[in-house]
């Protein structure tokens, strides 16, 4: 190997060594005995798994963030699948605009999104409400639906729409026997997307914060400013299962790579 | 054929697109806009510029924009100095590893902000791993560095954030250059360096640029990591939490708002300027 692979090897691992030590390490210490924060830990327990649900703000805010992010996915997707299917098989200038436009949620900062969106629906009369969170919340995970929905049904031929149609199909049908079928790992992935996205929000949700409308994450937050305690690690680490075992149910349904075309 | 599409099937169409239209248009454009029109709107109820021309003359407000502006800079410029050798060793290096670099990469995409925030705390607390590697394992320091509320680390976290979606832009990228075109560079006598700077590098700016505007908007409005992390810096997402938590000067917070918003438009034109050129 010549001096200039090794050097460009080194540094491809010491990059990934900075990218998994913060959380290889939350990991670790969340099954820490210690009942202190901090690596390397003294021993294995799984007390402060335990202590995630002895503290109840815990088990409510993950209550709240899990029906959150389940109703403003099937939200997003109700809006915006119907809207990809038209977008992608358009390929006018102004087509492309709307495309623009409905994507730009996620290049705006998340803390005006939701600084804004404050003011504005409690004007509306929605104030602190589970809606008003599941309002903006479907506003930032929309555009995640439309994304992976646009590419996979642009990626398809349209000649199968066309042949059931020829054949007799409805249009109904069509769309329940053909369409839906095939853009179904665009719908996964968007969904996946939107899920993760709306479960880990804070910039946001941060804004909506009340006893019915904490989300885990806010929790969190507040917690940490308070404790420095493993439990916060314990959760963490929870999280992060939730999010890989989804990964893998869906990369088990529909594969990871069908998925990856649609990001 | 789509001239010959009756008025009511393009009608039918159109309903398709309607309720995200409609949608976004009262949730998400109606609030950003009523947001900037109340930094305009004097106490009276008129029209007024009078907090953009304070904003603007008064010191420490315009040395907080151009912190905003600097910081997402410097964590946009270090993640892309780092994201490119490792987007080169994923696509011609690699080889059956690249599955694995790919789940690395994704992975860390999966955690919370506060999981990592929690890391990094760990690991450079006082009596952390860092010190104690620095101290007692490798002796190079006679006492414990003070790491934690430091501009340094704050950075890195932030880098840490945002650098997989630097080598993702970058790697997806390169994987289109024609290897064709060094071999040529290569053939015709330039040194492999030379050749790099000269063919491939220029190749692969898109993908840098990309990356790039990518990094520099989601650093722009980042500010959960540094109210944990600290660092010292005084930036418009931090200043609004900040407003919105404590001093409770709403018309303020709508106006620095508004000038985080109008940097990040001036990201999303870049943008579109850039895909468009791809695409041509």
């Amino acid at each position: 190997m010549k001096l200039s692979d090794v050097i460009l090897w080194i540094f491809t691992i010491a990059f990934f060594i900075f990218m998994i030590l913060p959380i290889a390490v939350v990991v670790v210490i969340s099954f820490t005995s210690a009942g202190y924060a901090a690596f390397p830990i003294p021993g294995w327990s799984m007390q402060w798994f335990a202590r995630i649900f002895e503290y109840q703000p815990f088990i409510d805010s993950l209550w709240v963030s899990l029906k959150l992010a389940v109703v403003a996915t099937v939200a997003s997707c109700l809006l915006g699948i119907p809207a990809a299917l038209y977008l992608s098989r358009s390929r006018s200038g102004w087509a492309t605009a709307i495309t623009t436009f409905l994507l730009s949620p996620l290049s705006m900062p998340m803390i005006v999104i939701g600084f804004a969106s404050l003011f504005f629906l409690s004007w509306l009369g929605f104030g602190i409400s589970f809606l008003a969170l599941t309002i903006v919340h479907t506003v930032i995970c929309l555009p995640y639906v439309i994304r992976t929905v646009t590419a996979v049904y642009r990626s398809m031929s349209p000649a199968y729409e066309e042949a059931a149609m020829i054949l007799g199909a409805s249009r109904f049908t069509t769309f329940r026997e053909v369409t839906l079928p095939l853009i179904r790992p665009g719908i996964a992935a968007g969904c996946l997307f939107s899920f993760l996205t709306s479960f880990d929000n804070l910039p946001v949700s941060y804004f909506f914060g009340s006893a019915q409308t904490n989300t885990l994450p806010v929790v969190m937050l507040a917690y940490m400013e308070h404790q420095f305690d493993p439990s916060i690690a314990a959760l963490s680490t929870l999280q992060l299962l939730l999010a890989v075992v989804a990964l893998l149910i869906a990369d088990r349904l529909y594969g990871i790579e069908k998925m990856t075309i649609a990001t | 054929m789509s001239d010959s599409v009756p008025m009511n099937a393009k009608l039918r169409q159109a309903m398709l697109l309607a309720p995200a239209l409609i949608f976004l248009a009262v949730f998400f454009v109606m609030p950003l806009f009523d947001n900037s029109m109340r930094s305009f709107m004097s106490e009276d109820g008129g029209f007024t510029l009078s907090r953009y021309t304070s904003f603007l003359t008064d010191r420490f407000y315009l040395g907080v924009i151009v912190e905003t502006v600097v910081l997402a800079a410097a964590v946009t410029v270090i993640s892309v100095v780092i994201a490119y050798p490792v987007a080169y060793v994923l696509v011609r290096k690699a080889g059956r590893l690249s599955g694995v670099f790919i789940f690395l990469l994704i992975a860390p995409l999966l955690t919370s902000i506060i999981m990592r925030t929690f890391g990094w705390q760990v690991l450079f607390a006082r009596r952390g791993l860092v010190n104690q590697w620095l101290v007692t394992d490798l002796g190079i320091l006679d006492v414990p560095l003070r790491w934690l509320n430091t501009p340094g680390l704050a950075i890195a976290a932030l880098v840490h954030v945002l650098v997989p979606f630097a080598v993702l832009s970058i790697a997806s990228v390169l994987q289109g250059v024609d290897r064709r075109l060094e071999e040529g560079a290569l053939m015709l006598g330039a040194s492999k360096l030379r050749t790099f700077f000269e063919v491939t590098l220029p190749l692969t700016m898109d993908g840098i640029g990309t990356g790039a505007i990518l990094v520099f908007m989601i650093a722009n409005g980042s500010f959960v990591t540094l109210v944990l992390l600290g660092g010292g810096f005084q930036t418009l997402p931090l200043l609004i939490y900040q407003q919105f938590n404590t001093t409770r000067d709403f018309a303020l917070a709508s106006t620095m708002s508004t000038i985080l918003l109008a940097i990040a438009l001036v990201c999303l034109w870049l943008q579109l300027r850039l895909v468009r050129r791809q695409g041509a």
